[in-house]
């Protein structure tokens, strides 16, 4: 019997450890989430130790798969700041009630694309061909937002598809196997071999027109915001310096290229799609009351309204917080 | 009815609750008294000691619930339905407080502003010591060493106290007294509070904790939570006037004066010097541009002596002894039924931190598992679009069209029809029966499982049919003939090693996003297990039954029936169980690939958007699908091979 109870004092130890984990963490140090594969000016300043310097603590950089993964790592207290984190993923987290808050804007891209196989013959002009079609797309993810938007714009009605959760390049080999009829996309290696066998249902500048754009968000913890916020504000101001200082030369090209892990013609080609606000920029257009952030994230909280999963009631603007800008 | 069900959830789990922990005590008592009488006849080891028992099975179940609610902060909410929203306004409380707390030993061991001096200190002594030698001229050396002596002197002209402005003081003072203030009226509890301030109607309409959109509600809706509520707005404004003070003394202004001057001089200096080489000027420009970086940290007047401090460290240290001690009973609610970090106020609701985080509370699972359940589409059940599990009407013809190949229509003589002059189709033989090729036409209906359950159970239903119609044989011939044990030993053992996710990405182009692909994985793993069984129960065969059954003159194909199949079967068997727990195990994978229907496909959207009730559900379902399967094989193992274990 004592054997028994000594079996159950164990394990109710055990598992009341499981209820208190994580630790609170004098700042020593900043942890930040980035991705690979995804050049950015700033990369200049993080491999020049800038950021460190400006913020007077050590700055840690851990790169990401997704930035539902990101938002995962800030709510367990591992990463204090997200750089260049989904618009989706920041809504879908902030839908979660997760104490994140959105900064700054780190990247402004075209929207992603959706190609259509070419043998089908669809282009924009006659696009409502596409109702009964199959379509692969990345679930809750900007090329997910992406897709919705472009078939809103183009007036085709998206309950008629049958829609498969791929990843963008298990959707680009199908597009090529004929198992879907259209893949929706991000990710440039991904882009290139789908449009070996398919064309983008939207040119740039038909999306620009029907003002389908996408960015990427500077998100911090609340925790972050409140308890550090001179880091916040130096955080911004470096990349906002980086991204100022970005001439676009040979050398900055290699040493992006490098950090990111790709060639330099990659980044090249990726960059020229990209553009990065400045501060003032990003308080005139992105931070003002009903600007881009806030009509992006409402767009986004109504394309993902069927996940019912809200733990979240009211408008974004309380989340979008533009005053480390200034 | 189900409405108000999910309204009352908690009261329901106070019940459950109470009922599961009786259930569990007298489990206990039972099992107990049971095992003192059996353990008299049965020695250790004999496998009899282990039939029977289900009130083991019961006492385990009971555990697992209970501690699913414990842990999912629903032994709190069945008891305590108040305690979040209450704890929720605490938590504004700490909130409003955090900024102040940042800056001061309570909340960081050390002051911010001992933490500035010590850091910047470092840095200046760093970068002096890395000055670079003849990158600079001699006036310029000397000008930089200038600044980083007149920073220094600035760091020292902020920590002293004698230097500090009246203004900051008074304004020191007047949030001491604001402090104070507060803490007597925390002090004062409820009856304090003037009527004014009981819970406004907005709050007390208001779902309970876990029933509506905002997980806890956010508007006081007791008398307690309004005085907290009313506290964490004024704190929130003494937050705001201690975070804008600034310690900014008329010599440290001079100071940041003449280095600002001496810096932009020294930049105008070097940028106006043409002579020098670009790599010279780039040196330059960076050293300036780093200890300019170390002055922008220092000009703000964020600095404070530290004595000066600490009456407001006390002030707060204070007031949140008093918070605390003003929580009352619900101090003992947040240390032992909410494990974790308590409730914690975001920016705009206030969460569970804890595990209830990742672990929704059973009532919360089961709603959310009736929502899903709902076959109404319409009234929001199902996911994405189909029902979790139905019966639908399948056209027969959709099953003769499957079988039947549209080319074979296309051999046929004759041509298929076209529109005539004035615009009308007559259709010919061909086209009739391409139509039924295609299943294009009525031949009645027969009803039908639907839904991802069943799209699920069936992919790992045919994949372990095969497994075993494939597998079993092959595996038995293994087991008796050396030509086939050699010659696919190799294959088998090569490929079974392999996780089956390796194979995703070729099976996605090999057989496109189908169901074949993902009922081919789910093969593989179950072909491997069959043969591997089959193979190791015919080779266990003993050598002397086989040679009484020769010598009493059966034939090969007689022994293989009746002697080396029932002896491999309990091997078989077992396989099986193994087979479908690998089969489920690999069932997210498979249709991670190309998710239209399935379990796998709802746990894999739901992981998107962290929605942590929806994985627990699929979670739930595929626990449940996979006891299922098992306590069938158990009753076919005991119906089958009743010899088992008593040889």
């Amino acid at each position: 019997m004592t054997k028994f109870r000594k079996f159950l004092a164990s394990t109710v130890a055990g598992v009341a450890v499981l209820g208190v984990a994580q630790t609170a963490q004098a700042i020593d140090e900043v942890n930040v989430a980035f991705f690979l594969e995804w050049p950015t000016p700033n990369q200049i300043a993080k491999v020049d130790k800038i950021y460190d310097e400006a913020l007077g603590v050590k700055v840690n950089w851990t790169n990401f798969g997704s930035g539902v993964d990101m938002a995962e790592a800030q709510v367990a207290g591992d990463i204090d700041i997200a750089y260049s984190q989904g618009a989706a993923p920041f809504v879908n987290a902030i839908r979660q009630g997760k104490p994140i808050r959105m900064v700054g804007v780190a990247v402004v891209y075209e929207a992603n694309d959706c190609f259509v196989r070419n043998d089908l013959g669809i282009t924009s002009a006659n696009a409502s061909e596409l109702e009964g079609k199959t379509v692969a797309v990345p679930f809750n993810t900007m090329a997910d937002y992406a897709f919705r938007a472009q078939m809103t714009a183009l007036d085709v009605d998206v309950s008629t598809m049958t829609l498969v959760d791929q990843d963008p390049a298990d959707g680009a080999v199908s597009l090529a196997d004929k198992s879907v009829d259209m893949v929706c996309l991000y990710g440039a290696d991904s882009a290139a071999k789908a449009g070996e066998v398919g064309t983008q249902i939207m040119t740039a500048e038909q999306k620009m027109k029907a003002d389908i754009g996408s960015f990427d968000v500077i998100s911090v913890t609340e925790k972050f915001a409140t308890e550090h916020p001179e880091l916040v504000r130096a955080f911004l101001k470096v990349t906002d310096e980086a991204n100022k200082n970005w001439r676009g030369t040979d050398e900055q090209f290699r040493k992006v290229a490098q950090d990111a892990g790709i060639d330099v013609q990659i980044a090249k080609d990726q960059m020229a799609t990209f553009s990065f606000p400045t501060a003032e920029e990003q308080l005139s257009t992105y931070f003002v009351k009903g600007g881009e952030a806030e009509k992006l994230a409402e767009i986004l909280g109504a394309v993902f309204e069927d996940s019912n999963s809200s733990n979240y009631a009211g408008s974004f603007d309380a989340v979008i917080d533009g005053s480390f800008l200034k | 009815m189900l409405e108000w069900i999910s309204y009352h959830r908690a009261d329901i789990a106070a019940v459950l609750i109470l009922v599961l922990a009786a259930v569990f005590l007298w489990s206990v008592y039972y099992g107990m008294r049971t095992s003192r009488l059996r353990d008299k006849e049965q020695v250790f080891g004999d496998p009899e000691r282990t039939s029977g028992g289900w009130y083991w099975a019961v006492c385990g179940l009971t555990t697992i619930l209970l501690v699913w609610f414990y842990f999912s902060w629903g032994l709190a909410r069945a008891y305590f339905p108040t305690a979040a929203n209450e704890l929720c306004q605490v938590a504004k409380v700490h909130e409003a407080m955090s900024p102040i707390v940042a800056r001061l030993p309570i909340g960081s061991r050390y002051f911010k502003s001992t933490d500035l001096v010590v850091r910047n200190s470092e840095q200046l002594e760093v970068i002096e010591a890395d000055l670079p030698e003849g990158v600079f001229t001699p006036a310029q050396t000397r000008d930089l060493r200038q600044i980083m002596v007149e920073t220094r002197e600035l760091i020292a002209v902020y920590s002293d106290p004698a230097r500090v402005d009246g203004a900051v003081h008074r304004q020191l003072a007047n949030i001491v007294g604001t402090l104070q203030d507060l803490t007597v009226r925390v002090q004062g509890g409820v009856d304090n509070l003037r009527p004014a301030l009981r819970p406004s109607s907005a709050a007390l309409a208001q779902t309970p904790w876990g029933v509506g959109d905002e997980e806890i509600p956010n508007l006081p809706m007791t008398a307690r939570g309004v005085l907290f509520d009313a506290v964490a707005q004024d704190v929130a404004a003494v937050s705001e006037d201690f975070l804008t003070l600034r310690n900014m003394p008329p010599e440290a202004a001079r100071l940041i004066a003449q280095i600002r001057g001496d810096i932009d001089r020294i930049k105008a200096e070097i940028e106006a010097d043409t002579a020098a080489s670009a790599e010279i000027t780039e040196a330059r420009g960076n050293y300036v541009k780093a200890v300019e970086r170390i002055f922008r940290r220092l000009d703000d007047g964020t600095i404070f002596p530290a004595n000066i401090l600490n009456e407001v460290n006390e002030a707060v240290a204070v007031m949140l002894d008093e918070v605390a001690r003003a929580k009352g009973s619900l101090r003992v609610v947040d240390a032992l039924f909410m494990p974790g970090f308590g409730v914690v106020k975001t920016r705009t609701i206030c969460i569970e931190q804890g595990s209830s985080r990742w672990l929704p509370k059973p009532t919360d699972v089961v709603a959310k598992l009736s929502l899903l359940a709902n076959p109404n589409i319409e009234e929001g059940g199902g996911f994405k679009g189909t029902r979790l599990l139905w019966v639908k009407w399948l056209a027969i013809a959709d099953v003769v069209g499957f079988f039947i190949p549209d080319g074979v229509v296309d051999v046929l003589p004759g041509g298929y029809g076209t529109h005539d002059a004035s615009g009308g189709f007559v259709p010919t033989y061909k086209d009739r029966l391409l139509a039924l090729a295609q299943g294009e036409v009525n031949l009645g209906h027969v009803p039908m499982l639907d839904g991802h359950i069943w799209d699920s159970l069936f992919r790992v239903l045919v994949a372990l049919f095969f497994g075993v119609l494939l597998g079993v044989p092959l595996g038995i011939y293994m087991g008796v003939s050396r030509f086939f044990k050699s010659f696919f030993d190799p294959m088998i053992e090569l490929y079974r090693p392999v996780p089956p996710l390796a194979w995703a990405p070729l099976i996605l182009t090999i057989f496109g996003i189908q169901d074949d692909g993902k009922i081919f994985l789910l093969f593989m793993v179950a072909f491997a297990i069959m043969v591997i069984s089959a193979r190791t129960g015919a080779s266990g065969t003993q050598i002397s039954k086989i040679r009484a059954s020769h010598s009493l003159g059966a034939s090969n194909g007689q022994i293989l029936r009746h002697v080396i199949l029932p002896n491999a079967l309990p091997e078989i068997l077992t396989g099986v169980r193994i087979a479908i727990g690998v089969c489920w195990g690999t069932l997210v994978a498979a249709e991670m690939l190309a998710g239209t229907t399935g379990v796998g496909f709802i746990e894999n959207v739901a992981r998107t958007v962290s929605d942590y009730e929806l994985i627990w559900v699929t979670i739930l379902i595929m626990g449940l699908l996979g006891l299922l399967f098992d306590l069938f094989m158990r009753k076919l193992i005991s119906i089958l091979i009743p010899w088992r274990g008593k040889g």
